[in-house]
């Protein structure tokens, strides 16, 4: 099946993106509302107010892939552990990235598969520079759109919403949100 | 259900060969001691004595003996692997590596840390002479399986004829504590699945790596085929940031997926090995999705969760119970479901109670799902 890509978007597009909008239920990390707002953004220009149409979100999946993961959150779980505080129980809900992918697709009706991956080769040395974490951003969507075209071919999903995300530790967060799908979803 | 992800018969199709298998769980390093295990029937659980447990709700765990390292666990399984499939160094780096792993430890505590995962990958490439993993999965709970189900489709749509796949998680304090903050971990230091009275889940450590590989790469390299990979599924619920739908429709979804792919009816399907993590939410909705994707033939399944004995395992449970699927096909030996109390009314299956049970399926399947909704069913055959 020849996939086309329907939407698109990014974060930052510009000065105006400064902060990241909150997301409920998810705390001291960028990560997760970097992955909801792209998707958003992403998703709200292809299908307008959310749930996506019943008969194309049934067959989308989700493919993230992010070269950080969720520093943040780790960092915060571990800082809890070392100075003998106890974790805070919104931690253990973001732990792991298919928490933002369920809440994407509890959101839009996206019941294809939810898959979360990490490019294989490129880690950043040392904190990078914008040039640098927009190419490893790069390759995480590549990764992502990898991922994605997989799931499609192989028959577990039509369409795929398509999410490259990365939080990096000094504070810079990149992310980019595809949806590909049938050449054909191109007319409502 | 089964006309979901229906496609017509292609007689070309490519049968998918698992032909190695290695695993480390709290029974031991190899895969004989894990069949003891699973044989045996006895839970492995044990206080934890790796890391303070002081203020949490339990302290039990399955862990290894030692202070285990994750890179030299996993080089270890994925050596096993390799040897039992026959192969060369040169088919070694030839082969797609695709791992599954859980935050690292030691990055999570690196103020200039640039990724979540550490050293681990590139200490396994180093260990092993295999390439560094083409690809890592974080998926969660259906990690490891979606990564077994990625391996078998990219060798059955051409992108390449063998994969090795490995997942690893050693229990340490972040997750352990992580789990306890989010009240999941069984109060009563049992495992129950599906039982009433189920209190929860508990940590185990545990390693696979897994060999995949058409079956007409196995045949020309004249090695044995341990097991068919037959079929695989993977879907979604649409339905909450981190609880299964009441339903169970994505994973009813993802088990229609790899029944269709094998070809194969539902009452052909003589064992589940079940996602079965403990919680009593998880494990009704399980329960609901079995029926839903069985009908009538839900009634004469044998279903157990082999989680019962070895504990949860993360990102690396999924590959773990696929290997354990594999011995059981193997040894003609349903693992018992440990920790029974008494039936629960929204979990009505036909569970392998009391002890393990001798029975010679054809066809097995491991079920597995995870946050998010995301849902994987892998159907296993006899060779």
């Amino acid at each position: 099946m020849t996939t086309v890509v329907l939407a698109r978007a990014q974060w930052p597009t510009g000065d105006a993106d400064a902060e990241l909008p909150a997301v409920a239920g998810f705390i001291e990390s960028a990560f997760s509302p970097l992955v909801a707002a792209v998707a958003e953004r992403c998703l709200s220009s292809y299908f307008g107010d959310p749930p996506a149409a019943l008969a194309r979100g049934e067959r989308t999946a989700i493919a993230l892939a992010t070269s950080t993961g969720d520093l943040a959150t780790a960092a915060a779980v571990a800082a809890a552990v070392q100075a003998g505080r106890r974790v805070p129980p919104l931690l253990f809900y973001q732990s792991n990235p298919n928490a933002v992918a369920g809440y994407i697709a509890a959101r839009w009706g996206l019941a294809g598969p939810v898959v979360c991956t990490m490019p294989g080769s490129a880690t950043a040395e040392g904190q990078p520079g914008v040039g640098q974490a927009n190419e490893l951003t790069s390759q995480a969507l590549a990764e992502a759109h990898a991922s994605a075209a997989l799931l499609i071919e192989d028959g577990d999903a039509d369409a795929a919403l398509v999410i490259a995300a990365n939080a990096f530790l000094g504070g810079a967060s990149f992310g980019t949100a595809e949806l590909v799908g049938p050449s054909w979803w191109t007319s409502a | 259900m089964r006309s979901i992800g229906s496609r017509p018969d292609e007689p070309g199709a490519v049968q998918i060969a698992i032909t190695g298998i290695g695993v480390s769980t709290a029974f031991g390093r190899g895969d004989s001691p894990l069949l003891d295990g699973l044989a045996s029937g006895q839970p492995a659980f044990r206080p934890a004595a790796r890391f303070d447990t002081s203020g949490c709700r339990t302290t039990m765990t399955a862990g290894l003996p030692g202070d285990p390292k994750l890179g030299v666990e996993l080089a270890a399984v994925i050596e096993q692997a390799c040897q039992r499939a026959e192969l060369s160094a040169a088919d070694r780096t030839e082969a797609d590596f695709l791992l599954a792993l859980h935050t690292d430890h030691d990055a999570a505590r690196d103020p200039a840390a640039t990724d979540v995962i550490g050293a681990v990958p590139a200490e396994i490439s180093a260990a092993t002479g295999l390439a560094y993993p083409a690809r890592i999965y974080t998926t969660a709970c259906v990690a490891g399986s979606t990564a077994a189900a990625d391996a078998a489709a990219m060798i059955s749509t051409g992108r390449t004829t063998r994969a090795i796949v490995a997942a690893g998680f050693l229990v340490d304090a972040d997750s352990f504590r992580l789990f306890d903050a989010g009240r999941t971990l069984a109060v009563d230091g049992q495992v129950r699945p599906f039982s009433s009275g189920r209190k929860g889940m508990l940590l185990g450590d545990g390693l696979a790596a897994v060999v995949i590989e058409s079956a007409q790469a196995a045949s020309r390299r004249g090695v044995e085929v341990l097991a068919l990979l037959a079929g695989w599924g993977r879907a979604g619920d649409a339905f909450h940031v981190v609880q299964p739908h009441p339903a169970g429709t994505g994973l009813a979804r993802a088990i229609a997926a790899a029944l269709d792919r094998g070809k194969v009816a539902p009452a052909e399907v003589g064992y589940i090995n079940a996602n079965g993590s403990g919680t009593t939410f998880a494990d009704a909705s399980e329960a609901a999705a079995i029926h839903r994707a069985f009908e009538v033939a839900a009634d004469s399944v044998s279903v157990s969760s082999t989680k019962s004995l070895h504990g949860h395992a993360l990102e690396a449970s999924s590959l773990v119970e696929l290997v354990v699927t594999v011995l059981a096909l193997r040894a003609g030996l349903l693992p018992v479901n440990a920790g029974f109390l008494a039936a629960d009314p929204a979990c009505q299956l036909d569970l392998v109670l009391g002890a393990s049970r001798q029975a010679k399926p054809r066809y097995a399947l491991s079920l597995n799902a995870a946050f998010g909704g995301a849902s994987t069913a892998l159907l296993v055959a006899t060779a």
